[in-house]
């Protein structure tokens, strides 16, 4: 029996330690969010933040996600309440198809988390190795400023 | 404006009362007499005034719904919320084609169009007869119609509606909103699809979940992204089930020609099922050689066809003052959407019900029906969001696929492709070779433009139809699709165009831009080159033969923008670094139907670069895009279709090719096919012509059209070389620099020769065995062989004997010795024996350590098992190998050895027997062991130090003793012992791996140090060495348990072996190491490797770059693997990964091994070794290693 919390909850799995993460997250616990797109942790559609850092799901298994907190896309925010980040995506239409959208929201998110004064040459770092092929960079890089600069000024109430 | 995913009918629509509907009939029948079936909807508006759109093309990420809500609801005076669209569902939609050629809002949204027009005159004639008005005097607002002057009347499109069912057949000829009046058509509009992909909420093709789903995987067969040939689908020798007989959960496996599928539960365990499968099949034709395009294209057999043919091209070209003849091209590129594609299928009586990404859902439906021999009207295709795809990518396969297994099974099975996979067979863009010929008179008037283009067939047959036989592949379809602006836009007047269409050579399938991007290249560079011969400026040249006006406005319009400043001569600006700046010009209309005769909008582009000329480097600076697409329905919207094509087309055209071997194409993940990357992502400039009185025109392609030629016209501009094939990678450009005299790179930063590290001979954990030495040991063995006796069997004692606190002592001591990592095969049943360890000597399984009583040492008594652990007696005399590392648990206190017997006889009993070891003469005489005990054992407890501190003794205590770190990391001698003095703990390779050596022989960049070890040891993970990986790290994850001070002491202990820390500055070797290896990252020992490095490894590798992960981010630059003696262990990780069970925070590495070939393997290890361990001797023939050791791993 393998432990851990997907977006605050608690969740037990009867499943063999090596299972892979994205597809427990996918098929067992039904969540869109992370997608797979190669397997081998080069393109970061299947982003999540484990422990709040930033994590490839396709190269994780249940063995690196045992005990940990992991938090995906629906852990961030809803379309009714979207996370800032989301938000800023959203207003800035920083996606074409929106299948690498869930890696880019979800890396800007460790990255401000990490780093909440980080400025464009920051953000085109952190996203270097999260690929879109739409080519959506300049919406993509767009949105992610708008993030910084919403989550530099909301003020916690 | 929700998605419609739930599975409804067109009857839902149109039966019902309450509705307006505007239909196409299929035949002649009046509408309101005709089934539902024989009627095509546009529009259909309900009671509530919800309005449903019909439309047969589909949304492939662009954001076309929202373009067409957009134009619904104008045409009838909605907000655009209450406007849903229905795109490409089979069953509801009308039939459009595919989604193709940027024709949607061009030419499929023109009758959805007409339909709300209709619509919305038949309530407005309604709301007339009602109001007793006449319709001039009425107007819509909002969906509430009104007379103009207010008198509190109103009626929504519900009351007009009433009860009925209105069927309106769609008409051609209707009135449209004048465009003046436009509120919500050419206002930008919010896409409609993105609050939900930004939460997860929407559900692509990818994330459907349907009730009894299975998971399938396929199979692919070696020739992978062919599709021409008598082995197409004739491949096929064997498939072997039982090799995937391990693995819970396999539902079947479907062979249907050489269509191979795997249907199972789960979808990790289809996954592992595809992999393990094996699948024999036979040997097939050669692939023509695509190293070489053009020569391959030119040899391919093509037919001439002339589109084009003005004046006389012959007579005027050998006229000419000044001739030039240029050849252009192509290399084949991937569509790569991100998302490997995915499709769910359900046959169920005799109908087939898919879910698709394609973008073609209505050749697809007749696909599936060939494939399954169904009648069409038995197939339903839904069209569901997916990854985009700009072309036509493994969507349609991967339907076809899923519905042949779930044919096979009778139930929903969901099948999504690998990365490799998608890669190797998706349909790719293909290579195109053009060339152009003609000339300039003594005027320096382009006398004649000879143009010719090479473009294999993108017909792709669907790949299910050709592995099953249905389709032949031996009769390959030739299609004309070459023609793609091979019309030119300027006009010569001797001007001939030839189209030599041809059979594909690899399964290729149209791309944006299809043949016009290839096309334009060629026409644009070869007008820029004119001009630079004619002394004239390249924009003035252009417009000098160009007579439409809306091309010349938007040539000059961007000229402008960019702030263009005519020359006649490359500009060559060479900064104070000397770096070359320059600026190209390119102008395109895509033309994109046959013979080039329909246009979509108009581009231009100006793109600065600056150019490395030591490295062949090419940076964009600034791309200046100019536009002209007629009205623009959603200018936002526009814009970023602009943006997505300048950003997609400069990475197609400075970084992408698709490689081949002799048999299959060889790119399979991103290192090997990369795509832009956020930091070269260039300053945008997009212009956006208004142009609201003229239609609207296609902008899913238009703007990539100039990208390839603006950029060879600046690289032109900057360095006064013509480059004419893509990509424009450094290699490239540096070569083509080289050939015309610019000087080398500086050089390479290096170490001298002379500070080069031979390579020591590998210390092997058990030598080969020499003849004589096993004479030898014969011998000795005849002479001194004593007989041991069995010691008496015991009832397995109680272990209630034993305090906790002895049990639990026993724990960790047994976690030291990491009894359960070689004493266990299954999880569920530790320390039961059975794993095997290979010796040169033969196999050797270990033992049952549990209490049984019959098959594990439930009968031993303490006196029986100590003997064991020091003198390598089992109970009943034999002797045990020293695979078991008695020689190092010899060292062991008694109290400690009664503590470990407590805890093992306090363990589960497991009934297993033992597996009899499998040794060659004359190590299967288990006698002669005791000759070899004589020679090499001494059983003598560990003796403190007295000159040492208790700590170092302590460590030394858990080190030589029951951490037995010498079984691994001591060299062994020809007859397999450890070798001592120096050697002790020299290193050696264990099961494949390098066992590092731990003393000052080691060959770490820098010492090992005692906070390393203790890190390392603790952790798993030293930021100065690596990250446990192999045969090591189950050791790591038992010592876990230990607690702090004996790693300390460990740590203490082995530290003692190495250099002392005084003397090395470590900081200040690691700074050198990482400006060393900085410093070669310039200079790439393999361009290849370089670049697998940056795709593959550098997101989790590269120092001071990229995200910051969850888990360790080993740098290369310290790491022990990249600076072994041999390249095996740096090998195995790439090729394997790493997993380590209990030290999760370590992060993972996945295996490479089905994504990068021996070729590719090998030159990302050179790579890593020329830039990460120069000093080091280079590894030779390290293509043979990784196929020797890739065949090892394959057998386990």
């Amino acid at each position: 029996m393998i432990e851990f919390t997907v977006n605050g909850q608690r969740v037990r799995l009867d499943l063999p330690r090596k299972t892979p993460l994205l597809s427990v997250l996918r098929n067992d616990l039904e969540l869109n969010g992370p997608k797979f797109g190669c397997g081998l942790g080069e393109c970061g559609a299947c982003t999540i933040l484990v422990d709040g850092r930033a994590a490839r799901a396709c190269v994780l298994t249940l063995n690196e996600a045992e005990g940990r907190s992991v938090t995906t896309l629906e852990g961030l925010g809803s379309t009714a309440m979207p996370h800032p980040v989301q938000d800023a995506f959203i207003a800035a239409s920083g996606t074409q198809c929106g299948y690498c959208l869930n890696g880019m929201i979800m890396t800007t998110v460790a990255l401000l988390t990490e780093n909440p004064s980080a400025g464009e040459a920051e953000i085109r770092d952190a996203l270097r190795y999260n690929l879109c092929r739409c080519g959506a960079h300049v919406e993509i890089l767009a949105a992610a400023m708008h993030a910084a600069t919403a989550l530099k000024t909301t003020v916690p109430c | 404006m929700a998605d419609v995913t739930e599975h409804r009918t067109r009857a839902d629509f149109l039966e019902a009362n309450s509705t307006l509907a505007v239909v196409r009939p299929l035949n002649a029948e009046p509408v309101d007499d005709a089934s539902t079936d024989s009627l095509e909807p546009f529009v259909v508006i309900d009671a509530q005034g919800g309005v449903h759109a019909f439309n047969g093309h589909v949304d492939l990420g662009t954001g076309i719904r929202t373009a067409l809500g957009q134009i619904v609801a104008e045409e009838l005076d909605v907000p655009f919320e209450r406007v849903t669209l229905v795109l490409g569902h089979t069953g509801l939609v009308p039939n459009q084609g595919p989604t193709i050629a940027s024709e949607t809002i061009q030419i499929a949204a023109v009758p959805l169009r007409n339909a709300a027009a209709q619509a919305r005159h038949w309530l407005v004639a309604e709301a007339a007869k009602r109001f007793g008005l006449s319709v001039d005097q009425l107007t819509i607002e909002d969906g509430l119609i009104r007379p103009r002057t207010p008198d509190n009347r109103a009626l929504t499109f519900g009351d007009l509606i009433g009860d009925a069912r209105i069927r309106l057949r769609l008409a051609d000829d209707v009135a449209l909103k004048p465009v003046a009046d436009y509120r919500i058509v050419g206002q930008s509009q919010a896409r409609v699809d993105l609050p939900a992909k930004a939460t997860g909420v929407l559900v692509f093709v990818h994330d459907m979940r349907l009730p009894g789903m299975l998971h399938g995987r396929v199979v692919r067969p070696p020739y992978a992204g062919v599709d021409v040939g008598p082995h197409v689908g004739t491949s096929l020798l064997s498939v072997d089930r039982s090799s995937i007989a391990h693995i819970p959960g396999i539902v079947d496996v479907v062979v249907i020609g050489d269509f191979v599928g795997i249907i199972a539960e789960r979808e990790e365990q289809a996954e592992e099922a595809m992999r393990a499968l094996h699948v024999e099949w036979r040997p097939g034709p050669r692939l023509t050689d695509l190293s070489d395009i053009s020569a391959a294209l030119v040899a391919n057999p093509s037919k001439p066809r002339v589109i084009k043919n003005d004046g006389d091209v012959d007579a005027a070209i050998s006229k000419a003052a000044q001739r030039l003849s240029r050849t252009y091209v192509w290399p084949y590129q991937l569509h790569g959407s991100i998302g490997p594609s995915c499709a769910l299928a359900s046959f169920e009586a005799g109908r087939l019900t898919v879910w698709s990404g394609t973008q073609n859902p209505v050749p697809m439906q007749g696909d599936l029906a060939r494939l399954l021999d169904l009648p069409e009207r038995c197939v339903d295709v839904i069209r569901m969001e997916a990854s985009g795809c700009y072309g036509r990518n493994g969507a349609d396969d991967v339907t076809a696929d899923a519905a042949l297994l779930s044919r096979a099974v009778g139930r929903t099975v969901r099948v999504q492709l690998a990365r490799d996979q998608e890669h190797q067979w998706e349909p790719k863009g293909t290579g195109q070779v053009m060339t152009s010929d003609g000339g300039l008179d003594a005027d320096g008037t382009v006398i004649a433009y000879d143009f010719s283009t090479r473009y294999p067939s993108n017909f792709a047959p669907t790949l299910a139809l050709l592995l099953t036989g249905k389709v032949d592949a031996t009769k390959p379809q030739v299609v004309e699709m070459g023609d793609r602006t091979a019309v030119g836009p300027y006009e010569f007047a001797n001007h001939r165009v030839t189209v030599h269409d041809m059979p594909p050579i690899v399964r290729a399938s149209w791309f944006r831009g299809v043949s016009a991007l290839p096309n334009s290249f060629a026409h644009e560079s070869y007008i820029d080159e004119l001009a630079t011969m004619a002394g004239v400026d390249p924009v003035e040249f252009r417009l000098r033969y160009l007579r439409d006006k809306r091309g010349s406005d938007l040539i000059r319009a961007t000229a402008e923008r960019a702030n263009w400043q005519p020359h006649t001569r490359p500009q060559m600006i060479r900064d104070d670094d000397g770096v070359l700046h320059g600026r190209g010009f390119a102008y395109a209309v895509y033309m994109h139907s046959k013979n080039s005769a329909t246009a979509a909008a108009w581009s231009a582009w100006v793109a600065d670069v600056a150019v490395n000329p030591a490295t062949g480097d090419v940076a964009l600076s600034r791309i200046t895009v100019g536009q002209d697409s007629g009205l623009m329905i959603n200018p936002d919207g526009v814009r970023h279709q602009i943006n997505g094509n300048v950003v997609q087309s400069i990475s197609r055209v400075m970084k992408e090719e698709v490689t081949f071997n002799d048999i299959a194409v060889t790119t399979r993940e991103w290192g090997a096919y990369p795509l832009l990357t956020f930091p070269e992502l260039p300053p945008i400039d997009v212009l956006m012509v208004p142009r609201p009185e003229e239609p609207p025109l296609g902008v899913g392609e238009s703007a990539s059209v100039p990208s390839a030629a603006a950029i060879a016209n600046a690289i032109f501009d900057a360095t006064g070389v013509r480059f004419t094939e893509l990509p424009f990678t450094p290699e490239r450009i540096r070569k083509g620099l080289r050939a015309v005299g610019y000087a080398e790179a500086a050089a390479p930063v290096s170490l001298p020769a002379s500070a080069k590290v031979p390579v020591r001979k590998p210390f092997n954990r058990w030598l080969p065995v020499l003849t004589s030495a096993v004479a030898a040991i014969g011998m000795i063995g005849a002479a001194t062989l004593p007989i041991r006796s069995a010691i008496a069997p015991i009832l397995r004692p109680d272990p209630s004997v034993y305090s906790e606190a002895t049990i639990e002592r026993g724990r960790l001591l047994a976690k030291l010795g990491a009894c359960i990592t070689c004493h266990t095969t299954e999880a569920e049943s530790p320390l039961a024996g059975g794993r095997a360890i290979e010796t040169p000597f033969g196999r050797v399984y270990t033992t049952n350590i549990t209490p049984d009583v019959d098959t594990g040492i439930g009968s031993w008594s303490f006196t029986a098992f100590e003997r064991a652990m020091r003198d390598g007696i089992s109970r009943d005399g034999h002797h045990l190998y020293p695979a078991f590392p008695y020689t190092s648990f010899a060292k062991t206190s008694e109290a400690d050895l009664q503590a470990l017997y407590a805890f093992l006889m306090a363990q589960p009993p497991v009934a297993q027997s033992n597996i009899p070891s499998n040794l060659s003469f004359p190590f299967n005489v288990r006698p002669l062991m005791a000759a070899w005990n004589t020679l090499f054992h001494r059983a003598t407890p560990f003796e403190p130090s007295p000159a040492k501190t208790d700590l170092w003794n302590k460590g030394a205590y858990l080190v030589e003793g029951l951490g037995h770190c010498s079984a691994c990391h001591s060299p062994r001698n020809a007859l397999g012992a450890e070798m001592d003095g120096q050697a002790h703990l020299a290193g050696g390779v264990v099961e494949g791996w390098e066992a590092p050596a731990l003393t000052a022989l080691s060959n770490a960049p820098v010492p090992w140090t005692e906070a390393a070890f203790y890190d390392y040891l603790r952790t798993g993970f030293s930021g100065e060495h690596g990250a446990v990986a192999g045969p090591m790290a189950p050791v790591v994850a038992e010592l876990k348990t230990l607690p702090d001070t004996d790693i300390k002491a460990m740590a203490h202990y082995l530290a003692s072996l190495n250099p002392a820390a005084a003397t090395v500055d470590t900081g200040k070797l690691v700074q050198e190491r990482e400006a060393l290896a900085a410093a070669r990252a310039l200079t790439p020992v393999s361009t290849d490797g370089a670049r697998l490095y940056e795709g593959a490894c550098a997101v989790c590798h590269e120092p001071g770059r990229g995200p910051t992960l969850f888990g360790v981010k080993p740098s290369l630059v310290l790491n022990s693997a990249v600076h072994a003696d041999q390249p095996d262990t740096l090998i195995r990780v790439i090729l394997e990964g790493i997993h380590v069970d209990q030290l999760g925070e370590l992060g993972a590495m996945p295996a490479f091994s089905n994504h990068l070939d021996d070729h590719q393997v090998a030159d990302v290890v050179r790579y890593l070794r020329g830039r990460f361990a120069s000093d080091r001797s280079d590894w030779d023939q390290l293509e043979g290693r990784v196929a020797v050791i890739r065949r090892q791993l394959s057998m386990h």
